[in-house]
């Protein structure tokens, strides 16, 4: 129950005992957090791999003859879904929202424990049944990850029989697992803090987490409400978004649904999404930096109202996914305008984030190097969304290698350093352990200077007019020789951050047996998890006593003090501690 | 999505309001001070929780009925399957039911704020009784729509009935498990209670009567949208 969350308690109360209550059915936090983890990770890496068979057929066309393009089509799909829903948004949300919510704010748990240990499982479910869509007759859905009627539905789009419903039934499992945890994630930040945590002492993460929870409760229904009348479309025959047309020379039994009306709903949903993955990006990059750089955040009030204000501007911005659908000309002057004013407090929180940087302490550990690798390809994603965002500017570079380079940059790349730093950030924290350097630096540099090497050329690609979503280009005229050329370098680029990737798994798994004891706090950080009795935290988190919070988040680096951070939950000269 | 974007502007009106409120601090000047206090906050836990999930609710809801009004939208123009439908009249004898179990929980709630659990018991079952009978009239409405032979799935006026009616039901039968779970408590004896078990019977009193109307409005928003087509 709630009150769970944050009593002070002098006895171990529901303390699970069983193997089973602490690592099966866990309702701690934590473990919740790992699981959710290990389950995106896991989905991750076969989306991974998804992505260098594709690779392998642009590299080398008719190399591969087991990628038919009926696979290909398929392994666009499932790469797209994957990475978008059931890495990015579950292991943001689902895996570090859980494990730093409670952790951060000074709480023993989520208020809703078991809701919360019932998210994970529906997750879990939805992860199950998305992949048993690889081995139903037909194979998953290939209609690409917008799923745009009417040919996700058509006969002769890969996964048209079984794998676009077991497609649109995962995704509204995930939908009810979000929102299991989503209500979890919000109402614990809103009513389980300890003492003294104001909204305005929250780490820049947890506020991250916070909005971005926001978005994802408000904007999920949409995408539940197209999945819900997609499957109708498809099972029952109705004509919600079907229009009447010729399938394979015969009469459709539809009688003339709206294909623009999904994609209305399908973008008011994608567009908050790409927040949904970045805000807990920006907020978790925002911690990193500062307790790397030995500084407080630039700018701390101001990166929570960019947070707020990109949050709320996210939804009035989904049809600029649509200017070569078709709008009044009007229209796409208003998504283009938010579209850009969008960009404001997005470039207030890349100058604070730089703004941190300067003349501060840089201690370049691995955590560190992802966390400005990230502002490097945020900012170079965010730019060429500058292009994308101008109606004119759009409609010739729409559906070309240019919008590919763009969104892996921008909510591909960046939100993945972000993740593998705060993974190796955080890593001491979850397992007592530090992870190796070398490795963690090697593979921090075959990534970032690996997705370079992938995304960069692909935008010089796209202005060559060179289409996306094609299985092979043969003798085109207007790509050049050069371009086939790109295309094969790019696959090696892939290939080498695929394995880089396996480096990381090497890591994780080396360091979590003989890596170097860390400690309680190893980066001297002030935030309250790095201040628990034990590591790795225990059930309960807090010992006996909750802790009580004095400061913000981000004294680091001041004057006149012995230490060059001061913990949030350390009382001020001259007051008594509470906790 | 006039509907969806006004619900978002509304959730994001109402989080700023409560966000303006505490906002406006300066955290590094301030040190020291211990603002809030945990004694009082867990007891209204899971009603924010409600009242996020609500915001769910709604959003959700708030979709469909934008989905619905673009569709019709194009119906005028483009798209010509829509046959508007001649809605059961049995809707409104449905709805006049949902408005008094509405009232006989608003009812249940005020008994239970008074300690009084006999009247709880009382209306707290007839709220009960009185949405199965709403939903056994929905389905009759479904019965009547089909009987009358004219509608199939490809009309989406007829499939967006079926869907929209369905959805709220849906919803109405969550809120019944959760009442179910509830008065089972209430009608193990209240006697027994101490202080705390009394005060949360109140207070899952109060979430189901909140909930409750919440759903009343709902399908006083979507009965409208429907009688206007």
């Amino acid at each position: 129950m709630a009150y769970v969350a944050i009593a002070d308690r002098d006895h171990h109360l529901h303390d699970p005992t069983t193997f089973i209550e602490k690592y099966v059915w866990s309702q701690d936090h934590k473990v919740i957090a790992i699981q959710y983890g290990s389950v995106a990770i896991f989905v991750g890496l076969i989306a991974l791999v998804l992505s260098l068979m594709m690779r392998l057929q642009i590299g080398f066309p008719g190399t591969f003859t087991f990628i038919t393009p009926y696979k290909y089509y398929e392994f666009v799909t499932m790469h797209g879904m994957i990475m978008v829903i059931y890495l990015l948004t579950a292991l943001f949300l689902g895996g570090f929202g859980n494990y730093l919510i409670p952790l951060m704010c000074g709480a023993r748990d989520m208020v809703f424990p078991y809701m919360n240990m019932l998210s994970f499982w529906v997750y879990l479910v939805s992860v199950i049944v998305l992949l048993s869509s690889f081995f139903v007759p037909g194979g998953p859905t290939g209609a690409g990850w917008t799923l745009y009627p009417p040919q996700t539905v058509l006969e002769g789009t890969p996964g048209s029989q079984w794998g676009i419903v077991l497609m649109l039934a995962s995704l509204a499992i995930f939908i009810v697992a979000f929102t299991m945890g989503g209500l979890n994630y919000v109402t614990t930040v809103l009513q389980a803090r300890c003492r003294g945590m104001t909204l305005m002492r929250m780490p820049l993460s947890v506020w991250g987490i916070f909005v971005a929870t926001i978005l994802g409760l408000l904007a999920f229904p949409a995408l539940l409400v197209a999945a819900i009348m997609m499957l109708l479309d498809r099972l029952i025959g109705t004509s919600f978004f079907m229009p009447a047309l010729l399938s394979l020379g015969e009469q459709s039994g539809h009688e003339g649904g709206s294909p623009i009306l999904f994609q209305h709903l399908f973008w008011f949903f994608g567009h908050p999404e790409v927040y949904i993955v970045a805000l807990p990006a920006f907020g978790i990059v925002s911690d990193l930096l500062s307790t790397h750089a030995r500084k407080n955040i630039f700018g701390y009030r101001m990166m929570v109202w960019a947070i707020i204000a990109i949050g709320a501007l996210s939804f009035v911005v989904w049809a600029h996914h649509m200017y070569v659908s078709g709008m009044n000309p009007y229209f796409g002057f208003f998504f283009a305008t938010t579209t850009l004013i969008i960009a404001v407090p997005t470039a207030i929180k890349v100058y604070n984030w730089v703004l941190t940087l300067w003349r501060g302490d840089l201690q370049m550990n691995i955590p560190n190097l992802f966390a400005i690798g990230f502002i490097f390809t945020f900012v170079h994603g965010g730019l060429t969304g500058l292009f994308l965002g101008n109606v004119t500017v759009d409609l010739p570079l729409s559906d070309t290698y240019f919008v590919i380079g763009h969104f892996h940059m921008v909510m591909g790349v960046s939100p993945v350093m972000v993740l593998f730093g705060a993974i190796y950030h955080w890593f001491p924290k979850l397992t007592g352990k530090m992870p190796n350097e070398i490795l963690g630096r090697l593979h921090f540099w075959m990534t970032f200077l690996g997705t370079y090497a992938i995304y960069l050329p692909m935008h010089y690609l796209g202005i060559l007019g060179m289409p996306r979503r094609y299985y092979a280009y043969g003798q085109t005229d207007f790509i050049p020789g050069s371009a086939h050329a790109v295309n094969e370098a790019i696959t090696i680029a892939a290939i080498v951050v695929a394995t880089a990737q396996v480096v990381f798994l090497i890591n994780v798994f080396y360091s979590l047996w003989k890596g170097k004891p860390a400690g309680s706090n190893p980066w001297r950080a002030t935030t309250l998890e790095w201040q628990t009795p034990q590591t790795p935290p225990v059930h309960g988190n807090w010992g006996p006593k909750l802790p009580v919070v004095y400061r913000w988040a981000y004294d680091y680096s001041v004057p006149g003090e012995k230490d060059d951070f001061i913990p949030q939950n350390e009382p001020p000269k001259g007051h008594h501690s509470l906790g | 999505m006039l509907p969806a974007m006004l619900i978002a502007m509304l959730t994001a009106i109402t989080v700023w309001w409560l966000l303006i409120q505490q906002l406006k601090e300066k955290p590094w000047t301030k040190q020291g001070v211990v603002p809030t206090s945990q004694e009082t906050i867990w007891t209204s836990a899971p009603k924010v929780g409600l009242w996020v999930f609500l915001a769910v609710v709604s959003s959700l809801f708030g979709l469909f009925a934008s989905a619905y009004m673009m569709r019709l939208h194009d119906a005028h123009g483009s798209l010509k399957s829509w046959q508007p439908l001649d809605e059961p009249s049995l809707l409104w004898i449905n709805t006049v039911i949902l408005v008094l179990a509405s009232g006989a929980m608003q009812i249940a709630r005020t008994r239970a704020d008074r300690d009084d659990f006999d009247g709880l018991r009382r209306y707290f079952t007839g709220a009960g009784v009185l949405t199965v009978a709403f939903l056994v009239g929905q389905v009759l409405a479904w019965v009547q729509l089909n009987a009358a032979g004219a509608y199939g799935p490809g009309n989406p006026a007829y499939a967006f009935f079926i869907l929209l009616t369905a959805t709220h039901g849906l919803h109405m039968v969550g809120g019944l498990v959760v009442l179910g779970r509830t008065a089972s408590r209430v009608w193990r004896g209240v006697a027994k209670l101490n202080v705390v078990g009394r005060s949360r019977i109140r207070q899952s009193v109060q979430l189901c009567t909140l909930y409750w109307h919440w759903l009343l409005l709902v399908w006083l928003g979507l009965f409208a949208l429907l009688l206007s087509t």
